[in-house]
């Protein structure tokens, strides 16, 4: 008898059993032909962050997800270290990634401070006491007397993400243990004394000065400064000198007897190695 | 000229006098989680608008020519399910394909929005408000995503606003959003009655 009304039942339900199944199949067949059809290659950098990700899609890093986060730092690398569940494994796994990618070669990328100027070789024209910010510092003439050099308030050291740069004796050091090439330093410092460069060698040598003062100027408020005699130009052609400042051409930048020289007889001692 | 009357006062209607999010409190999951920036959310709601159109046109040739004249109207929610989802993946696909740019737009949202409450329960609305004829129930479709990213993205925009407010600590957070969304509501049920 139950048995009966069961059967019954069965039959009765069977249309829509089966137009489910027809339904279900055909959307079935479609999708798998969509997938076979409309496949899309992948750039294979997008898939190997990806797989870096902690796939959690928390939306801590401010992205929808871990697949838009992959897309969106490998088209700007200073969001790496966004992803907080990750932390700084993931983070350097990224930077692993993404430096050797945006280098283009073997040759990582390195924040350069342009700046040399510690506490006591600065000038002051008073006591700045405002906001503990390079942005607002920058504002005023009176937080320093050189317009140039390393404000020393610690904007980029907040930016970075890594803890390889901080602050000694009021001037920003990069940390080349920890320094991951990703440019937050020198996208947030006002005075883009930050430089991004391309380390050929572990030690690279930098015209540590910002100031285009002229040299009469720039010796009377900084005791660190490149007062643009152009003496390094004369022994090597890497140094370019214009505004009252040397810069080194790192497009050309290499490292010989006239390098040495030119390091040698800076009388500012401006030109240094930076690097580990 | 009736029928585009009709039409016309049935747009408004799901837009903002029947507003999915403010009258049926359907779709609150995205539009609390994903309204904390205005460009994110307007990717939503353009998504949310997309597939709902889509969705609602499938699913009611669906009804109309399948399931009504064999008897099966029982079957609607799962045979809607199935539909919604597959027709997400299928447009997923399609997009990313021959639009690569309107993708990234949509980015995550399109996978995720095929649970979104908003588009099951349009599809179900669609029936009960006895819509008879597909033109119909596209406008509809459409108005009612409309309204769900016409939603979003004032939210987003208060939220954005609030960020810069001095919001009592207790506040913070999820508080002042839900009182936030409370309070928008509120405003929306001001429509309340004037189209159907």
């Amino acid at each position: 008898m139950i048995c009966a009304t069961f059967i019954g039942d069965l039959q009765a339900a069977l249309p829509a059993g089966l137009l489910l199944l027809g339904v279900g199949g055909t959307l079935a067949v479609a999708l798998l032909f969509a997938h076979q059809t409309l496949r899309v290659e992948q750039d294979p950098r997008v898939e190997a962050i990806y797989q870096v990700l902690p796939h959690l899609d928390c939306g801590a890093c401010g992205y929808a997800g871990c697949s838009s986060y992959a897309k969106a730092v490998l088209a700007d690398p200073t969001l790496i270290g966004r992803c907080s569940p990750g932390g700084p494994a993931v983070a350097q796994r990224l930077a692993a990634i993404l430096s050797v990618e945006s280098a283009g070669s073997s040759h990582p990328i390195r924040a350069v401070v342009h700046c040399n100027a510690h506490t006591m070789d600065k000038t002051y024209y008073g006591n700045y006491e405002g906001i503990a910010s390079c942005i607002a510092g920058n504002t005023l003439t009176s937080a320093q007397a050189c317009r140039f050099g390393c404000l020393g308030m610690g904007d980029c050291v907040r930016a970075c993400r890594f803890d390889a740069i901080h602050m000694v004796d009021g001037l920003a050091t990069v940390d080349y243990q920890r320094c991951t090439g990703c440019g937050a330093c020198a996208k947030v410092c006002p005075r883009g004394i930050i430089e991004m460069v391309t380390f050929q060698q572990s030690m690279m040598m930098v015209v540590a000065c910002n100031s285009k003062e002229d040299g009469r100027t720039t010796r009377a408020m900084c005791k660190a400064g490149c007062i643009g005699c152009g003496l390094c130009a004369k022994q090597s052609d890497i140094f370019v000198v214009s505004d009252n400042l040397s810069k080194i051409d790192y497009s050309h930048y290499r490292h010989d007897e006239g390098t040495d020289q030119a390091m040698a007889k800076c009388p500012t001692k401006v030109i240094i190695w930076r690097g580990c | 000229m009736d029928r585009l009357g009709t039409l016309v006062m049935g747009f408004l209607s799901v837009v903002v006098v029947n507003n999915f999010v403010f009258t049926k409190f359907l779709g609150i999951c995205p539009y609390l989680g994903v309204s904390g920036r205005l460009d994110t959310a307007l990717g939503m709601g353009l998504a949310v608008t997309f597939v709902t159109t889509i969705s609602g046109i499938m699913t009611w040739s669906l009804d109309a020519y399948l399931l009504t004249p064999l008897g099966l109207q029982v079957t609607r929610y799962i045979c809607y399910i199935i539909v919604i989802a597959a027709a997400v993946q299928l447009v997923e696909m399609y997009v990313r394909r021959f639009f690569p740019a309107l993708y990234e737009l949509f980015g995550i949202f399109l996978p995720l929005i095929s649970t979104n409450c908003v588009i099951l329960g349009l599809c179900l609305w669609l029936d009960v408000w006895e819509t008879d004829n597909l033109l119909e129930a596209a406008v509809l479709s459409f108005g009612t995503g409309l309204g769900f990213a016409l939603a979003i993205c004032i939210m987003a925009g208060i939220r954005q606003q609030l960020l810069l407010a001095d919001v009592p600590r207790s506040l913070r957070g999820a508080p002042i959003t839900l009182i936030t969304a409370g309070l928008l509501a509120l405003a929306f049920m001001g429509f309340g009655g004037m189209i159907r």
